[in-house]
């Protein structure tokens, strides 16, 4: 049965918020998207876009469906009992819902990391080498390239490279949540959503991954949902507000921060509630 | 509960503060202009050590706003406020060491010609800084960007005077002698009025910017 409710083009609306963009393309476009939990309208007509080589950070109070919509972008949503859902997300001009569209093949373009470190009971090595396996890699040169590769793109083959067999277990929250991170960059996706990648780390290694974040949008475009303003201030290029399932303001991030258009941006943001 | 009350409350604080240190330049300031009125050369020195307690309230009020930014971490309005209030109180220790630089030269004049009616022109000036400087202080205490925009037209006012002055002062020069000295000091403390007006002005400038996040020239 498909979750889609077939939505009307009329009811497609522009998005509301300042989008204009010079030369960066929209990888993720969000179109008229409503989300239902059986009767709870958990998302309203949400009309966002996620730019190419950018990091997007979603703000907002707890159960305002930030990390529902996160979930949505890679349909991952689909999981949870009596969900429904209309409108559109278009990735790379490709709509998501589409009946042809592969869930596997869109979380392999559109990867994700949770909010505390998950590695497989496995090795190190074993972790990341894990999606490029299952993907048909089985020449062990190649995949000890993938593997490198990833660990250095993750920022963390310095600390591990000695220890490529031993469990992954062994290694500190921030060093896992670095190496997750490698996991998703092995399957080479294009887009990367963070939900809340560094809520379970010390601060240390929160700046840690917030500087890996940093470099990771020159080649890939980055979704990110934070607790923590001042790392959405940081790190994020564009801010999206979202709050009782709607979204308040979005637009690029030192507007946010400074002079936000909305009252309840302005006062979410200063900490006046939430 | 109020969420960020405590900070609320030192954001009032340092507003008050700041509210402090402007009335105590515009007493300065008004102190020097009754000297320079009734010929109290005396009046002048207690103002110039006066200047010190100035400067240490901008101080204790730079030391404040620079704790509340690296413990509060504030954002948009909250920024601007204590943003603004670094400014403001820079400005207000400026238009205090012109006060300052007013009075010392108004001691120099002492057993000087003395220029009648051109001190009364200049205390007609000073009037008109004076009332720039306490509807600034309203409009600042009250964020009223309207009143903040008020200002610039005073200013106005205040910079076509001073240019009056000064060429009716300079043209004495070229037909009376002796009156140099007098007349040097009195082209200094009209040109300290003019700037503190701009002063003024300049703190009329971040009250809009406080209140709508965008620079105003007011100028």
């Amino acid at each position: 049965m498909s979750l889609l409710i077939k939505t009307n083009p009329m009811q497609q609306q522009q998005s509301p918020f300042n989008t204009n963009e010079s030369n960066k393309r929209v990888v993720l476009q969000t179109r008229a998207l409503n989300l239902w939990y059986g009767e709870n309208h958990a998302l309203k007509n949400i009309n966002l876009p996620m730019t190419e080589n950018e990091v997007t950070a979603i703000i907002g109070p707890s159960g305002c469906g930030k990390s529902t919509y996160i979930k949505t972008l890679n349909r991952m949503v689909e999981v949870v009992p009596n969900v429904k859902i209309s409108g559109e997300i278009q990735y790379r001009d490709r709509n998501i819902f589409d009946k042809n569209y592969l869930v596997e093949e869109l979380r392999t373009r559109v990867g994700m990391v949770f909010q505390k470190p998950n590695p497989f009971p496995k090795s190190i090595f074993e972790n990341v080498a894990y999606g490029p396996k299952i993907h048909g890699i089985r020449n062990k040169k190649i995949l000890k390239e993938i593997v490198e590769k990833s660990l250095r793109g993750a920022a963390i083959w310095d600390e591990v490279k000695d220890r490529l067999n031993e469990n992954a277990y062994g290694l500190s929250g921030g060093q896992q949540q670095r190496l997750c991170i490698a996991r998703c960059l092995a399957i080479e996706p294009d887009v990367i959503l963070m939900d809340e990648p560094t809520s379970a780390l010390d601060p240390k290694s929160t700046l840690k991954v917030e500087e890996l974040i940093q470099n990771l949008k020159e080649n890939y475009s980055i979704v990110i949902v934070t607790h923590n303003m001042q790392q959405a201030a940081r790190i994020s290029d564009k801010t999206a507000f979202f709050l009782n399932g709607e979204v308040v303001e979005y637009d690029d991030t030192n507007i946010i921060f400074s002079t936000p258009n909305d009252k309840r941006t302005e006062d979410y943001i200063t900490g006046r509630f939430g | 509960m109020v969420i960020r009350g405590q900070f609320e409350t030192e954001l009032t604080q340092l507003k008050s503060e700041i509210i402090m240190l402007g009335t105590m330049v515009e007493n300065a300031f008004d102190e020097t202009i009754k000297g320079i009125k009734n010929k109290q050369y005396g009046k002048m020195e207690p103002i110039i050590l006066n200047d010190e307690k100035i400067n240490r309230l901008e101080l204790d009020i730079n030391e404040r706003a620079t704790l509340m930014i690296a413990k509060q971490q504030p954002v948009a309005s909250d920024l601007r406020k204590i943003i603004v209030s670094l400014k403001v109180s820079s400005d207000l220790e400026r238009m205090g060491d012109l006060t300052v630089d007013m009075a010392k030269a108004f001691k120099r004049m002492v057993d000087k010609e003395e220029l009648g009616h051109f001190e009364k022109e200049l205390i007609t000036i000073a009037s008109k800084a004076k009332a720039m400087m306490k509807a600034v202080l309203v409009a600042y205490q009250e964020g009223n960007v309207l009143e903040a925009q008020k200002i610039a037209s005073m200013d106005d006012e205040v910079d076509r005077a001073y240019g009056q002055f000064v060429q009716s002062i300079f043209k004495v020069v070229a037909v009376e002698t002796g009156v140099t000295e007098s007349i040097t000091q009195m082209a200094f403390i009209s040109r300290y009025i003019e700037r503190i007006a701009d002063y003024c002005t300049n703190i009329a400038e971040w009250i809009i910017y406080e209140v709508n996040g965008k620079r105003f020239d007011l100028n």
